[in-house]
């Protein structure tokens, strides 16, 4: 019997090496891909509502609870959220959930969102509404998406500059009038009355809805919605020169029609040098926010004063939920992206809303003693209980953009009225998702 | 028939040559086919494609991102009608109007750095720098710095200009040309380098006889070097034309959004207000051509006044 030399006893072992080398990475790899097809990546296309700290703990709560499914967040901020999502919905590709404000917004991009399974829209029916997420307004029509928080509009006020001014801070105007008499005190110690940006959309979603309650009932605002309301409308003008007015008053910065309001107009009052703001409940720049910059103490919360003060929604919140989540039609994740939809409307991210963000959630199960102690936030609350229609999640994209420029040029002095509403006029019947 | 037989011999020799060369030019054509394809394909699949697409787009209505359907011109008319876009492309021809300040600074600047003024070096890495930030970044910055209450009017105050702070962003023309000397603060320190590596070329005894002659700076400048580097003139020119026309989209975005009104709404922003926020990309689309013809037929202008004839030797 021939003895193996030592050489090919070297190679053997080289070969029995190299098997096992390849049986080890073999397992290796089978266990790296078994892991891997049991983990789904979802990415979620958001301009983070809540602020960064809400977001990781609401992804950190998800994958708790979903350990199969990790989330990826694609932030964008508000203002140019539609810009980013623009290009996505075009090409049909990109994020597996998307993030839109309700209303018209989501109708029109609801060709890129794939309708609510009815397990997922279970979830609504904890919610006070969800009408916002489904087409309409009315939730036996189709749903594309599902809310998580209460979003809508106030006016803060600094009780500090107020009491500056000379003013009662405990009782800020109510009435057109008296804001006119409290912005002339104002202005008389330098500061400026209003904090506004007239750029990008904010004019529409922040400022509109707030003097459209004055002239508008719910069923003009329906019309609206429907494309049948023309700008050319006795209310419709009404409205603008209600907008016009704040700026031909003076009772902004100088600087309005060039900035925005977020994060330019929000600066201007958090930095104390403003009386009033009108912003949002939730997300961002809201009572949270600027209670941390200013003081609760300094900050109060009101429904920004009445211009006509019989008229039916003058004493009305304009309600909204804040933004919808819904799954993209393109996704091949929709089990578990349907699934991070339904925890954004869930219990455990209504009180993780509540309690890191500050915000105010839509679902009915929150305890309430979960919400942070806060004399603005108190008022707000107030404030919410008889909610309307937001009129401003019903214009168009060409609308809201009409309503900025108009609105910049006549606080200009170089436009009219009348021209503005022309134009008004001109973009809604340019509006896609308003032609008749 | 001897002389036949040899002239039929090298008849049959050339034939033979020829025969062996035709390969070989085969091989020529092949390779060079083989170099040009690949750019070919680049052409065709990244320019001449979505050319085509956008040409056909713009032929279709668009109700939101609902499928499209064959509309004519309507959308053309609907743009000449459109007084947003008339404000555009005036806005558009406005700002190219500021194109001999992009072409003669930064060559006035380059010639004084080539000619060792003292820091030179300094100013050197110093016009270059704001080139390198990120347009988005400088629109976020001049935002601030020309706000009504800002450092610029600030300044402007401290030192006794208190006439000269300006609402900048506020006026019509002012938002316009504030917005253009942005993108001239932003772009220059290119133009000083592109022109430096020009002036490298010139001969110094040129410039040394000149001032021997008794050239000033301004005559140098015009009657020497501007001649000498007419080419690189050229270059920089189209390379400005393009920056004002198709370059400016993020400095308006962070800067002022087109506004107040449309006071800076250039063509290129429009097209993307108009496809993505609008979601009309059909009238998006026909945007996006005119602006496509005017920015072709500028440059051409460009190259033929600027390009073409420095080119030419004298």
């Amino acid at each position: 019997m021939m003895k193996p030399t030592p050489s090919r006893t070297g190679g053997r072992a080289v070969r029995g090496m190299l098997a096992g080398l390849a049986l080890a990475s073999a397992t290796a790899l089978g266990g790296l891909t078994a892991q891997a097809q049991d983990v789904t990546t979802i990415r979620v296309l958001n301009w983070e509502p809540g602020g960064a700290d809400y977001w990781k703990a609401l992804v950190a709560e998800f994958e708790k609870q979903n350990p199969t499914i990790k989330v990826e967040l694609e932030t964008v901020p508000f203002d140019r959220y539609p810009e980013v999502q623009g290009p996505y919905i075009t090409t049909k590709s990109g994020p597996d959930v998307m993030e839109n404000n309700a209303g018209l917004e989501l109708f029109d991009r609801r060709r890129a969102y794939a309708e609510l399974p009815p397990e997922v829209l279970e979830a609504g029916k904890d919610l006070i509404t969800y009408s916002g997420g489904c087409l309409n307004f009315d939730t036996t029509q189709p749903c594309y998406g599902l809310p998580f928080g209460y979003q809508g509009n106030v006016m803060y006020y600094n009780k500090k500059v107020l009491t500056e001014a000379g003013l009662d801070a405990a009782n800020p105007p109510k009435t057109w009038d008296e804001m006119k008499i409290a912005c002339d005190k104002v202005k008389a110690i330098g500061k400026t009355c209003v904090a506004i940006g007239l750029s990008g959309i904010f004019p529409a979603y922040w400022n509109f809805p707030e003097i459209a309650r004055n002239y508008l009932t719910e069923d003009d605002m329906r019309a609206m919605l429907a494309g049948k309301m023309p700008w050319t409308d006795p209310k419709m003008v009404n409205i603008l020169k209600g907008l016009a007015s704040i700026t031909e008053a003076g009772w902004t910065n100088s600087s309005a029609p060039s900035i925005t309001m977020l994060p330019d107009g929000a600066d201007i009052f958090q930095s104390g040098n403003a009386a009033f703001a009108g912003t949002i409940i939730s997300d961002a720049v809201n009572w949270a926010a600027f209670g941390k910059i200013l003081g609760d103490e300094n900050l109060g919360a009101m429904r920004w004063p009445t211009i006509v003060a019989d008229a039916p929604l003058a004493d009305s919140f304009s309600g909204i939920e804040s933004s919808v989540f819904g799954v993209t039609e393109w996704s091949d994740k929709k089990d578990a992206a349907f699934q991070f939809v339904k925890f954004m409307a869930g219990k455990e991210n209504a009180e993780l809303l509540s309690k890191v963000a500050g915000g105010i959630s839509l679902n009915k199960n929150v305890d309430p003693s979960a919400l942070p102690k806060s004399e603005a936030l108190g008022q707000i609350l107030e404030i919410i209980k008889k909610p309307t229609l937001h009129a401003g999640v019903l214009l168009s994209g060409q609308e809201a953009d009409a309503l900025a420029r108009g609105w910049q040029e006549v606080a200009l002095g170089r436009l009219t009225v009348e021209d503005w509403t022309a134009r008004m006029q001109k973009a809604l019947e340019q509006s896609p998702s308003k032609r008749q | 028939m001897a002389e036949l037989a040899n002239l039929a011999t090298g008849d049959g020799a050339a034939r033979t040559a020829a025969r062996a060369k035709r390969p070989l030019v085969r091989r020529d054509m092949l390779v060079a086919a083989l170099f040009v394809l690949p750019g070919l394909a680049l052409a065709i699949l990244f320019k001449l494609v979505p050319l085509v697409r956008t040409i056909w787009l713009s032929l279709q209505e668009t109700r939101g991102f609902e499928d499209p359907s064959f509309a004519g011109l309507a959308n053309y008319r609907t743009m000449l009608d459109d007084p947003a876009v008339h404000d555009s492309f005036r806005n558009a021809l406005i700002a190219f109007a500021t194109l001999p300040v992009w072409i003669v600074l930064p060559l006035v600047l380059a010639f004084l750095l080539f000619q060792k003024t003292p820091g030179w070096k300094f100013f050197r890495a110093a016009f270059f720098l704001p080139y390198m930030i990120a347009p988005i970044v400088v629109g976020i910055m001049f935002r601030q710095i020309l706000a009504p209450d800002g450092p610029l009017n600030a300044l402007l105050r401290t030192i006794g200009l208190a006439p000269l702070a300006i609402e900048w962003l506020n006026g019509p023309t002012s938002a316009l040309l504030s917005l253009t000397a942005v993108a001239l603060w932003s772009f220059f320190g290119l133009g000083v380098l592109t022109y430096l590596s020009g002036l490298s070329t010139v001969s110094e005894e040129v410039v040394e006889a000149a001032k021997l002659d008794g050239a000033g700076f301004w005559r140098l400048l015009f009657h020497i070097i501007m001649p000498l580097l007419k080419p690189v003139i050229g270059y920089w020119a189209v390379l400005c034309t393009s920056g004002i026309l198709i370059w400016m989209f993020p400095l308006i975005y962070a800067l002022t959004k087109g506004g107040p009104g449309t006071a800076t709404v250039l063509p290129e922003f429009l097209v993307f207000t108009t496809t993505f926020q609008f979601l009309d990309r059909g009238l998006g689309a026909a945007i996006g051509m005119a602006l496509f013809l005017f920015v072709a037929l500028v440059s051409a202008f460009v190259v033929r006044r600027m390009y073409v004839e420095g080119a030419k030797p004298k």
